[in-house]
């Protein structure tokens, strides 16, 4: 990693900041994401150089006796201070950052996963290599060390696509897909953002991202690709007569869905509500309840007709699709 | 009259009498409300923006409240959501542009010792069009119906009915509305710099603050227009559901996005540039020397505006466009730093140089300095692209683009506020609370601003309404939070300040010791502007020239009476401000306010769904505007009169050297500007379909060009009259003028023609086929008007041989009507299918 | 070479001729973005060399160049030092010829730095 002690620098300033390391542009966990702060650290360095030196020079010109310069002095301030100096900086910085944009090769062996941006939820896709696509929602794993390559759209309006110490961010745009490339390398728990705003509650659409070594990613998604088991309990029952599967695909129970984020491993996820509410049964049956009170404007109708216990059973049946 | 007339106390009384009748103000209850003299449109201006000002930065304090501390509730998403898309709005629109427009309207006739803009009632229908629509847009809010999609207005979301309410229509309809009276003021601007200079002003003795106005003028020119086509194809979306912007029907998105940043880049350096222009003026009088660089400035100023419409991809960079494009725009972006600097580092050595007088006025522009530098700094970070992509849309670029505009907007304006108080008022402001003012305010600006530069590379995205505790900026938040309220309490000092001023007495003449011309304005201000309009020979006349205050005073330089009874300004030429001509101003009048609440109407009436009525707005507009015109470019009842020094100039001008053709000239830039957004659509749409086209019965060529034929003949008609008028053939000429509004009229039938058998709900294609034909037959039919117009005044005996400014007027616009036919009519002709 | 530069002095100077320079600019970065939009949208790969692109950049900084040679030319005052601030048609000319060199010389700069991404990135993606 470049920049030891200026990684020092970031890490104080974290720890000033309250120690936010899993959604953090100062705290990557990504190459891409790391890239990016190196090139931000050269610049500050800059910066508070020409701020420093500028501000003394200004404090300089106000104290500087009358008649101090003469007109060709002056002028040679303006060339060079004004003109030729930053020409050459600018140059430097510009030849320096242009191969910072060159994007991350892919090939087609790598893990390609299909993100969409949805009033205010994330459909996700994986699509292994010659493998059938895998679908979820609202949580992102990818594997640390492998390139993994995001196709990214926007299924109703434009949002943006932000895990902040993977990469950068890319938008999601209606009729267009854009790829971004990342890699990441240390596992952990991370969390991304809608960072383009998206309607009523842009600020509510966050998802979790987790980072795992290569064979518990391989294991896990081999896991993801297995069927729920269809069962008979109260809350299955409830899923049905309430009409769920209208929006809502759970694999080998119901179709897939285009409409609501797909639930088959819905238990398995650490939230609720993209990225919002804790996965407690509690939480679960309230937003089933009242799901525009924890969001508004949420596309999903709301149930009040179903009973504190309906609405525990349905979460508990939920919970169990691990 | 010579030299030695104005040695006769009496004459000169006497001139000051038949002056102050000519420039008397309309007095009384509505008719006060009728003036158009630029100092008092100038200052409803001023104070009407800076109303719009304090209550957008209200709007701001509630944000900053909610935002106070996580997971909090205080205002609802849907309040919020209002609250930034209307402050964003609000600053940007019924701030920062018209402010500068205000101060310059009242600045530029000083600086240029003319008696008055060239077109005062323009200034009042735009101060009226402004105060109109400000309020429709600002007021919204009390009605919980203001936009709420951001001041970007990014579609589908706002374009989609569903998804977006009636905040949309008044964002698109409101703001267009105030656009138009930007580019009404651009124009006035422009002509003023260019025509209204005093004899002897060369260019290279022209104020920097008139070089940078010409500047932000001539950018305003080229940017708002681009916005407006946008507007045109968003209302066009919302109200007649054509899918310029929706993806399944082939509209795309990205398209509005492009034409709204083509417009949003140059326009922040339309508000920073004026304000940079202050500093100009001030930092020189600080310094009590010239400044030093004087092409350098202009090379900055010229060069800043060109880079500044190579910019705007930059706030694209992550729509996931082909790097290299974003490379060009992130490289262009680096670049505009360089004129930027030429501008600091020639402050800075005007300073070094001369001898400082410390001075409140001096301490805003200092501590403003600072400010924008780290704005500025961190400009040129986020110009760097895979950095912006981390930055972008976080609370990082929230934190540039406010150190940006407060230090290179807002605090100058307050030191041009402290620095011509005097020149307004005759009173100087408080010293004491200006400074007192100024710390709290730069403490609140950096304690608010700097946190967020944090808190945004910690993960914060702008325009959420919360966030959550566990991302740990709380405490970055609270520091914001607490640094707004001391900024509004710094703001709120600044106010009590103006508001003790009439309670202090006069202070002298030029109290700063200034050398430009607008500090000729004497504590006990006359109506006419300038008692003399002076012989300039220096870039500080005031400082340089022998007597020139008192010369000025006692008349004795050019136009020092009012003989005829007539508000009268000289017209003098482009490069070297040779006198040309007296122009007759417009005098106090209700038409500009009718005209303007006509205009309204037809925008407000719109959003409202009130078709019918808004058409009748329309028709009343144009009447308002043929009843205000009808009254212009009048014979003179003799042909030249003295202007002093045995100097004699026409009274009428018409072509190339008269205001009237330059106006038009300008409009015409901004309006085929806009159509040229148009057609950049139609050619975007082209690059991203490999089929645009294929499967619609397309115009076919044979109806466009008989279209295209037929406007070239009303075109060519007009041309011949203008010649034929010119030989003294009156009747020909007329008869010319019936066949060009003839041809128009058959070119507008020849025109719709072609949209036969499109359906512009069903795809992009005919939708934008229809739109360009749209332009073009509505431009057909204002050709026919004008040159109905023109045939009027004609009949009327308004317009004659030897006063001919009509017919040449209205040619401008027929060339300009001819590039759009051809554009239009080959393009929908010929293209796609002859295409790659 | 001499004469040409000789009946330099004799063009006029305007504020048309004072934005020959950034105009030349905004064409050339239009141009590399119409270039880049059409290749990679439109045609939907890059050239193999980019040649139009090559010679509209040698074509506006030769454009770029001449005008800046021209002021140049024009705004020198040997025998009589600056500054050039009075009310007189020579000092008038200077000052339009001046501003048009400098302008000149940030046009150059600024269609050099448009060049520099495709001499480093160099594809579409």
């Amino acid at each position: 990693m470049r920049g030891k002690s200026s990684a020092t620098l970031i890490v104080t300033a974290n720890v000033l900041a309250g120690c936010n390391t899993h959604q953090s542009t100062l705290a990557p966990f990504g190459v891409d994401a790391a890239d990016i702060r190196h090139l931000f650290i050269i610049m500050l360095v800059g910066a508070v150089v020409i701020a420093g030196g500028v501000a003394l020079l200004m404090r300089h010109a106000v104290r500087a006796p009358e008649g101090s310069i003469d007109h060709r002095k002056g002028m040679r301030i303006v060339l060079w201070l004004g003109g030729i100096i930053p020409t050459i900086v600018l140059l430097a910085l510009l030849a320096y950052s242009l191969p910072y944009m060159k994007p991350r090769p892919a090939s087609p062996a790598d893990l390609t996963i299909a993100v969409d941006g949805e009033q205010f939820w994330w459909r996700v896709a994986y699509a292994p290599p010659g493998r059938a696509p895998i679908l979820s929602a609202n949580e992102i794993r990818i594997p640390t060390g492998r390139t993994v390559a995001f196709r990214l759209s926007g299924g109703d309006v434009v949002h943006s696509f932000w895990i902040p110490g993977l990469a950068g961010k890319m938008d999601m745009i209606p009729g267009r897909i854009n790829s971004l490339v990342v890699r990441a390398e240390k596992p952990g728990r991370y969390r991304g953002q809608c960072a383009e705003f998206c309607g009523l509650s842009h600020a509510l659409m966050a998802f979790d991202v987790i980072a795992m070594p290569p064979a518990a990613f391989d294991a896990w998604l081999a896991e993801q690709a297995r069927p729920a088991r269809p069962s008979d309990d109260p809350g299955a029952r409830l899923f049905a007569a309430n009409g769920c599967s209208g929006c809502h695909g759970i694999a080998g129970v119901t179709a897939p869905s285009r409409i609501g984020p797909d639930l088959t491993h819905f238990g398995s996820r650490r939230t609720l509500a993209a990225g919002i509410l804790p996965m407690t049964t509690a939480n679960v049956a309230k937003f089933i309840r009242h799901p525009e009170k924890t969001k508004p404007g949420v596309r999903m109708p709301s149930f009040p007709q179903l009973s504190d216990d309906e609405g525990v059973a349905l979460a508990r049946y939920l919970q169990g699709l691990k | 009259m010579s030299l030695h007339a104005q040695d006769d106390p009496q004459l000169r009384a006497a001139q000051e009498e038949r002056l102050r009748a000519v420039w008397k103000p309309p007095s009384g209850l509505f008719l006060r409300w009728t003036d158009t003299n630029n100092n008092r449109v100038g200052v409803w201006y001023t104070l009407t923006a800076f109303g719009f000002m304090l209550f957008a930065g209200v709007l701001a304090l509630i944000m900053r409240t909610q935002l106070a501390v996580p997971d909090n509730d205080l205002v609802s998403a849907n309040t919020f959501n209002q609250l930034f898309t209307l402050h964003g709005s609000m600053m940007m629109f019924l701030f920062a542009v018209p402010m500068f427009e205000a101060v310059s309207i009242i600045l530029l006739p000083q600086l240029l010792g003319a008696r008055d803009l060239p077109f005062p009632r323009l200034s009042a229908f735009g101060y009226w069009s402004f105060l109109l629509g400000g309020v429709f847009v600002g007021g919204s809010i009390f009605f919980n119906a203001a936009p709420d999609g951001g001041w970007f207005m990014y579609p589908p979301l706002t374009t989609r009915t569903d998804l977006s309410g009636l905040g949309a229509d008044i964002w698109m309809l409101g703001l267009s509305f105030i656009e138009v009276s930007s580019v009404a003021a651009a124009v006035e601007l422009i002509v003023g710099v260019l025509k209204c200079r005093p004899p002897g002003m060369r260019l290279n003795l022209m104020p920097l603050y008139a070089w940078y106005i010409l500047v932000v003028a001539v950018m305003i020119l080229f940017a708002f227009p681009p916005l407006i086509a946008g507007d045109l194809l968003f209302e066009m979306e919302r109200l007649l559901n054509w899918p310029f912007f929706d993806a399944a029907r082939g509209g795309d998105p990205l398209l509005w996005q492009h034409l709204f940043w083509i417009f949003g880049h140059p326009e922040v350096y339309i508000v920073f540039l004026p304000s940079i222009a202050l500093f100009a003026m001030m930092i020189p009088t600080f310094a009590q020397r010239h400044l030093l660089g004087y092409p350098w400035i202009v090379l900055a100023a010229v060069g800043t505006a060109f880079l500044s419409f190579g910019l705007w991809v930059h706030h694209m960079f992550a729509t996931g466009l082909p790097k290299i494009s974003l490379a060009f725009f992130s490289a262009a972006s680096e670049a505009v730093a360089i004129p930027t600097g030429v501008q600091i580092f020639a402050f800075i050595a005007t300073l070094w140089a001369g001898k400082v007088k410390w001075s409140t006025p001096l301490l805003y522009a200092s501590g403003s300095l600072a400010v924008f530098v780290i704005g500025g700094l961190t400009g040129v970070m986020v110009a760097v692209a895979p950095f912006d992509w981390q930055a972008h849309d976080t609370y990082f670029v929230v934190a540039h683009l406010h150190y940006v505009l407060i230090g290179g907007t807002l605090l100058p304006l307050f030191g041009g506020l402290y620095y011509y108080w005097p020149l307004i008022t005759g009173k100087k402001l408080s010293d004491r609370l200006g400074r007192i003012a100024f710390w709290i305010m730069f403490v609140g600006i950096n304690l608010t601003f700097f946190p967020m530069h944090l808190s945004g590379l910690e993960g914060m995205p702008r325009r959420v309404f919360t966030y959550p505790e566990e991302l740990g900026i709380g405490w970055l938040n609270l520091a914001s939070t607490a640094g707004s309220y001391m900024f509004a309490t710094g703001v709120a000092v600044l106010v009590v300040d103006l508001m003790l001023s009439p309670t202090r007495t006069k202070s002298p003449r030029n109290p700063w010791n200034a050398g430009t011309l607008e500090w000729l304005a004497h504590p006990d201000d006359e109506d006419w502007g300038i008692r003399s309009v002076p012989l300039v020979e220096s870039r500080y006349p005031i400082w340089d020239q022998k007597n020139f205050v008192a010369k000025v005073d006692e008349g004795r330089f050019f136009l020092p009476d009012a003989e005829e009874g007539r508000r009268e300004t000289i017209i003098t030429s482009v490069l070297d401000a040779k006198p040309v001509s007296v122009i007759r101003l417009g005098t106090p009048s209700v038409k500009p306010m009718l005209t303007a609440v006509a205009l309204g109407s037809v925008f407000i009436l719109t959003t409202y769904h009130l078709y019918l009525i808004a058409a009748l707005g329309g028709v009343v507009t144009l009447g308002c505007i043929l009843w205000w015109l009808w009254d212009t470019a009048e014979i003179p009842e003799k042909p030249e009169k003295p202007i002093g020094h045995g100097m004699r100039l026409s009274l009428y001008i018409s072509g190339p050297a008269a205001p009237g053709w330059w106006a038009m000239f300008i409009t015409m830039m901004a309006d085929a500007t806009a159509f040229s957004g148009l057609v950049f659509g139609y050619y975007f749409y082209w690059t991203i379909h490999l089929d645009f086209g294929a499967g619609f019965d397309e115009p076919g060529s044979g109806g466009p060009l008989m279209a295209l034929a037929l406007s070239l003949a009303s075109w060519a008609a007009t041309l011949s009259a203008r010649e034929v008028h010119g030989w003294g053939s009156v009747t020909a000429a007329r008869g010319l003028l019936i066949a060009g509004a003839v041809t128009a009229v058959g070119s507008l039938f020849a025109g719709l023609a072609c949209l036969d058998g499109l359906d512009p709900e069903a795809n992009v294609y005919p939708a934008i086929v229809w739109v360009l034909v749209v332009w073009t037959v509505v431009h057909a039919a204002v050709a026919a008007i004008m040159q109905l117009y023109t045939l009027a005044r004609s009949i009327a005996g308004r317009m004659t041989p030897t006063h001919d400014a009509d017919i040449r007027n209205i040619t401008v616009y027929m060339h300009f009507f001819a590039l759009t036919a051809i554009v239009t009519y080959l393009t929908i002709g010929l293209f796609p299918e002859t295409g790659l | 070479m001499k004469r040409w530069l000789k009946r330099a002095h004799r063009l006029r100077v305007t504020l048309w001729t004072l934005i020959v320079p950034p105009t030349t600019w905004a064409v050339h970065f239009l141009f590399s973005y119409l270039w880049v939009a059409i290749s990679c949208e439109r045609i939907g790969q890059w050239a193999l060399f980019p040649t139009a692109f090559a010679i509209g950049t040698v074509v506006a900084l030769i454009v770029i160049l001449a005008s800046g040679v021209i002021a140049w030319q024009q705004s020198r005052t040997p025998g009589d030092p600056p500054p050039h601030n009075e009310g007189t048609d020579i000092d008038r000319l200077r000052f339009l010829a001046y501003s048009t060199m400098l302008l000149a010389g940030l046009s150059f700069v600024a269609v050099i730095f448009t060049a520099m991404p495709v001499l480093m990135l160099g594809d579409c993606r």
